[in-house]
């Protein structure tokens, strides 16, 4: 009898062990914002998955600063200085965009949408912009912004135009999570082009993701329940001479060079995190510091391939 | 109990955990060695898939929505070269050869995804 318990138990063991399925039971990649956002669902229903790919794909219209599409979006607002009924959600977008810029993420700006239009067309062909052009861009931003009335309508006022590209797939991931918790599901990995990530439970013992950085090598982090932001320079930037010029501008100065080749935000709010990120690539250290205390966010800040500030 | 039952059951249990530790590590090393598969989405349909463990200094041809994006496989990586985009991102972002970064034309709605073993559930940057 003990030796058959015993040859039980060693038979279990290594069975036991490998026995924890770390793979999603719903996996699906959904094309929008530009890049490529990946849903991981380790329990829920197929129905979760299509309703966050729902989330997603509505978003994307709505941000989307650069065609119209069937519903009215931040395209259409920046065909007119009129007024201009929008949705409930967009009403929202703009909102936290607005609050964020006048408050921790202040080198991110909502307007500078034509100051980084002029930057993107300019470093497409090697070139950087006209000082005249950059000075007028700037001043178009300093004499804009968006007036949030009653009943969501929405009148931007000024020349410059918007763009909620740096905010709303963090935005997105926000109204997922919403979801994912009405629907009390916490094991899951919701990747928003890489550069936003919802991380919730992984289907492991302890739930924890290892999250690595790109071009730094050897280094992770473990992390669970919370959301990632990272802005930088390695795929979009464009080096010209010895320097990088990026496509995160500085809406004070007009400038696409930024202080930091990366940053890393570790929050639980995404669309915080994401214009977090995205301002502190223009900050200095004390800068970032002082966010950390007010937001009670974890930023990691790399340049060249090296971690030059990180929190305790 | 004797002597000899003792030693029998001593023989019995280390055989078993030799089997366990063997059966553990076949486990392992067949979970970590998969063959990189590259899949290359338009849009949200996969339109090729590219095993980079057998496909070498090969070219392909993928029609995107707004032109076509010229992909090539070499050493075990793979690289879009040439594309009608404007920012040339992709092309910019060279050969690619572990799971984590996609390869993404946005321009074409086309995404190139390594499958295949990582360090890290996921990769940001």
């Amino acid at each position: 009898m003990k030796r058959l318990s015993l040859l039980t138990i060693f038979l279990i063991l290594p069975l036991a062990s490998c026995s924890k399925n770390e793979e999603p039971i719903f996996e699906k990649k959904v094309f929008c914002f530009d890049t490529m956002m990946e849903i991981k669902l380790y329990e829920g229903t197929e129905e979760d998955v299509n309703k966050i790919e729902e989330i997603f794909l509505r978003l994307d219209k709505l941000s989307d600063n650069y065609q119209a599409r069937d519903i009215t979006n931040v395209y259409t607002l920046n065909q007119t200085n009129n007024d201009v009924q929008v949705s409930s959600d967009l009403y929202d977008l703009l909102t936290v965009s607005y609050l964020a810029s006048n408050k921790d993420a202040k080198y991110f700006n909502p307007m500078c949408g034509s100051l980084s239009k002029l930057w993107k067309e300019s470093l497409k062909n090697q070139q950087i912009p006209a000082e005249s052009l950059i000075t007028e861009e700037v001043n178009k931003i300093k004499n804009s912004s968006i007036l949030l009335k009653n009943d969501n309508v929405i009148q931007r006022l000024g020349e410059a135009e918007i763009d909620l590209g740096a905010i709303a797939k963090g935005y997105a991931l926000d109204e997922v999570k919403k979801y994912l918790d009405s629907k009390n599901l916490n094991k899951y990995l919701i990747n928003g082009g890489y550069s936003s990530i919802l991380l919730g439970e992984k289907n492991s013992d302890d739930g924890y993701y290892s999250v690595g950085i790109k071009d730094l090598d050897n280094y992770s982090l473990n992390l669970k329940k919370c959301f990632v932001s990272t802005s930088g320079v390695s795929e979009q930037g464009v080096k010209i001479g010895e320097t990088t010029y990026s496509h995160i501008v500085n809406p004070y100065t007009g400038s696409a060079i930024n202080n930091f080749d990366a940053v890393v935000v570790i929050s639980d709010c995404g669309y915080l995190g994401d214009a977090l990120s995205t301002s502190l690539m223009m900050s200095s250290i004390d800068e970032i510091k002082q966010v950390e205390a007010s937001c009670g966010v974890k930023v990691i800040a790399i340049k060249d391939s090296a971690i030059v500030y990180k929190s305790e | 109990m004797d002597k000899k039952t003792l030693r029998n059951d001593l023989i019995l249990i280390g055989s078993l955990l030799l089997a366990a530790i063997i059966a553990f590590i076949i486990i392992l090393v067949t979970r970590t060695k998969k063959n990189l598969v590259a899949t290359v989405r338009v849009q949200n349909q996969v339109v090729l898939t590219i095993d980079l463990n057998k496909e070498n200094d090969k070219h392909y041809y993928v029609d995107g929505t707004n032109g076509q994006v010229h992909i090539h496989v070499k050493d075990g990586a793979v690289a879009v070269i040439e594309s009608n985009c404007p920012h040339q991102d992709c092309v910019h972002m060279g050969y690619i050869k572990e799971s984590g970064r996609p390869i993404i034309c946005a321009y074409n709605s086309v995404s190139i995804t390594i499958e295949g073993s990582s360090s890290h559930d996921i990769e940001v940057g």
